[in-house]
């Protein structure tokens, strides 16, 4: 027998509660993993070469402002600026859906290589898409999702504008960072209007990272004290401050998450005093037999810190296998496209793991070493 | 003071032990000033009745308890003076525990019961091995090494116990009412064991019983009341 093999005995000796326990943790840790992570998805701001050299322009009042369509030659005119094409937000609801579940943009098609050049499709297909006004393009995952190939006609009602369009599906894209959207010709956007002469956003690309500060300031100062000033800024303050719309996800995901660690502590320290309190006359047994405080204390922490981690490798394991493995696009409905665990998340979740077991392990080995031999063997006996 | 040969002419030598226990606002004395001397290799039998004691003497003798007053030698060490960590290793050289309750883990075979005191020790795994199969031998359960305590009749843990005391060859062997949770036949057979430990292998053993029949198994016995040797 080793000391190691003694422990292992110890903790599994009630085999339903170490059970129950190292599960316990597992639950906790892979709701805290997917909160983590679902929080990461959702403010993380696109980092592809593409969005460093991308600036959006919007109503400096609101983002539901529209912007008017004169504004596009000036743009055009900043030094710097490579090329600029409208945005649009079409809000359309898709079949028998009752909210949207792919997002549809009204854009300059001619621009689509230049501005999102990651979008990967095959030429012939962007070929039609150029040529044909009524058609759209639809990212992998929403052709996927409902089964859409090219050549196929959908119909969308917009939630926002008093029309319904119908588009040819001219081409699938891929490569993106979210393969979900659909563009489509902004001429038919303007026709199916009432041609308003507006648009929602400007999506500007600029030549080189150097120029970033000078267009945005430049863009910005253009339209001052004009009847529509805008807001231009990077793409991923853009979407940051689209995030921030949603409200203060950070702090209630972050409530909740220590929430489940409180919770998760509670639970633990309790299972391991009661795992303690009924071996009470044993360790004052070895007590007796001449093992030292920091020696129990050593067993009652390896017991407490192995159950934890255990929990740990299966909840964060199994987090990590079904996040990476998994579907994710098909789990959450199309809500995320990617679910990354990363080893910062991994990581964090280990520590609170291994956190726990030695937080859970302190009022046993206090109450072990307050506990002289004789009381500890008087209160069993 | 005690004189350096009195301390060497016995094992364990007592001089003006105390213990008060308190007990809310009242005082309890446990042990009033007892002075007492034992020999190397006696089988002393502590008789009583209860609360008279002598459970409270036996465990300051074993270390696991402390005096109020007085001192302690046990081997020429004054038990009473060893810090919490000085104590722990003394009791793991030096002293066999039995208890009425055999107080065996039970997760662990006998073998893993006896070999458990080894562990505090520099001993490798093969050396051991040679100590705990002596000691299951000694006790005659050599056959029964790899059994839970569950498995094992009451006198059968009882000998693991022993064999667990033996383990770390201490020279003193406390026993807190050993045959108290057992049959007579098995009684009988763990009062023999202890007997043989103090006649043959030199071993001090001291006991603590309410059995007469038990008690006179020992070579002296002393009896405690309110605190006090009577005899």
């Amino acid at each position: 027998m080793t000391v190691g093999s003694f422990i292992i005995k110890n903790a599994l000796r009630n085999k339903r509660r170490a059970t129950l326990s190292v599960l316990s943790v597992a639950v906790s840790l892979f709701l805290l993993v997917t909160l983590l992570v679902a929080l990461r998805e959702l403010t993380l701001p696109p980092e592809d070469a593409g969005a460093a050299l991308r600036v959006v322009v919007r109503n400096r009042v609101s983002l539901a402002n529209p912007l008017p369509a004169r504004q596009r030659p000036i743009i055009e005119k900043i030094p710097g600026v490579e090329a600029v094409s409208p945005f649009t937000w079409f809000g359309g609801n898709f079949k028998n859906e009752e909210s949207m579940t792919f997002a549809q943009f009204a854009m300059d098609p001619k621009l689509l290589r230049t501005l999102f050049g990651e979008a990967k499709m095959p030429e012939k297909q962007y070929e039609d898409f150029l040529k044909d006004q009524r058609s759209a393009i639809i990212g992998k995952l929403s052709a996927d999702k409902y089964k859409l190939k090219v050549g196929d006609k959908i119909s969308l009602t917009s939630t926002i504008y008093p029309a319904t369009l119908e588009f040819r599906i001219a081409g699938i894209y891929s490569g993106t960072i979210d393969d979900r959207n659909l563009l489509f010709h902004h001429k038919y956007f303007d026709e199916a209007t009432g041609d308003l002469g507006q648009v929602g956003t400007w999506w500007v690309k600029v030549r080189s990272a150097e120029d970033m500060p000078r267009v945005i300031t430049a863009i910005n100062a253009a339209f001052a004290n004009s009847s529509s000033e805008v807001r231009a800024e990077t793409e991923r303050a853009f979407q940051l401050s689209f995030i921030s719309m949603l409200g203060n996800i950070k702090l209630l995901v972050g409530s909740i998450s220590t929430v489940v660690v409180f919770t998760l502590i509670l639970v633990t320290a309790s299972t391991m005093s009661m795992a303690i309190r009924e071996r009470f006359r044993e360790l004052a047994v070895l007590k007796a037999l001449g093992f030292r405080r920091r020696e129990l204390f050593a067993f009652i922490l390896a017991e407490s810190f192995g159950l934890a981690l255990l929990g740990a490798l299966i909840g964060v394991g199994g987090a990590y296998a079904l996040y990476t493995y998994g579907n994710i696009s098909h789990m959450t409905g199309g809500i995320f496209i990617t679910f990354e665990v990363t080893p910062k998340i991994i990581g964090f979740a280990t520590l609170v793991a291994a956190s726990l077991g030695i937080v859970a392990s302190i009022a046993p080995s206090i109450s072990v070493a307050r506990t002289s031999v004789v009381d500890g063997l008087k209160t069993l006996d | 003071m005690l004189s350096q040969v009195m301390v060497e002419a016995n094992i364990v030598t007592i001089r003006k032990l105390s213990k008060v226990y308190q007990q809310g606002d009242i005082n309890v004395t446990a042990l009033n000033q007892i002075s007492l001397d034992i020999r190397a290799g006696e089988f002393l039998t502590l008789m009583g009745p209860s609360g008279s004691g002598k459970s409270t003497l036996l465990h300051i003798i074993a270390g696991i308890d402390r005096p109020t007053g007085g001192e302690c030698h046990v081997q020429g060490v004054d038990v009473t003076r060893l810090n919490e960590s000085e104590l722990a290793d003394w009791r793991n050289q030096n002293v066999g525990f039995v208890f009425q309750t055999f107080n065996l883990i039970p997760v662990l075979t006998a073998y893993e019961n006896v070999e458990l005191p080894l562990l505090l020790t520099r001993l490798n795994r093969q050396q051991r091995r040679h100590q705990v199969n002596t000691a299951l031998e000694l006790v005659g359960l050599g056959d029964r090494s790899h059994h839970l305590p569950r498995q094992l009749s009451g006198g059968q843990e009882q000998r693991v116990a022993i064999a667990r005391a033996l383990v770390t060859s201490p020279s003193l062997v406390v026993a807190d009412e050993p045959t108290g949770n057992l049959d007579s036949q098995s009684a009988h057979d763990v009062l023999g064991i202890l007997q043989t430990l103090s006649q043959t292998a030199d071993k001090t053993v001291i006991m603590v019983t309410h059995d007469p029949k038990a008690a006179a198994f020992g070579s002296r016995t002393i009896h405690l009341e309110k605190g006090e040797l009577t005899n």
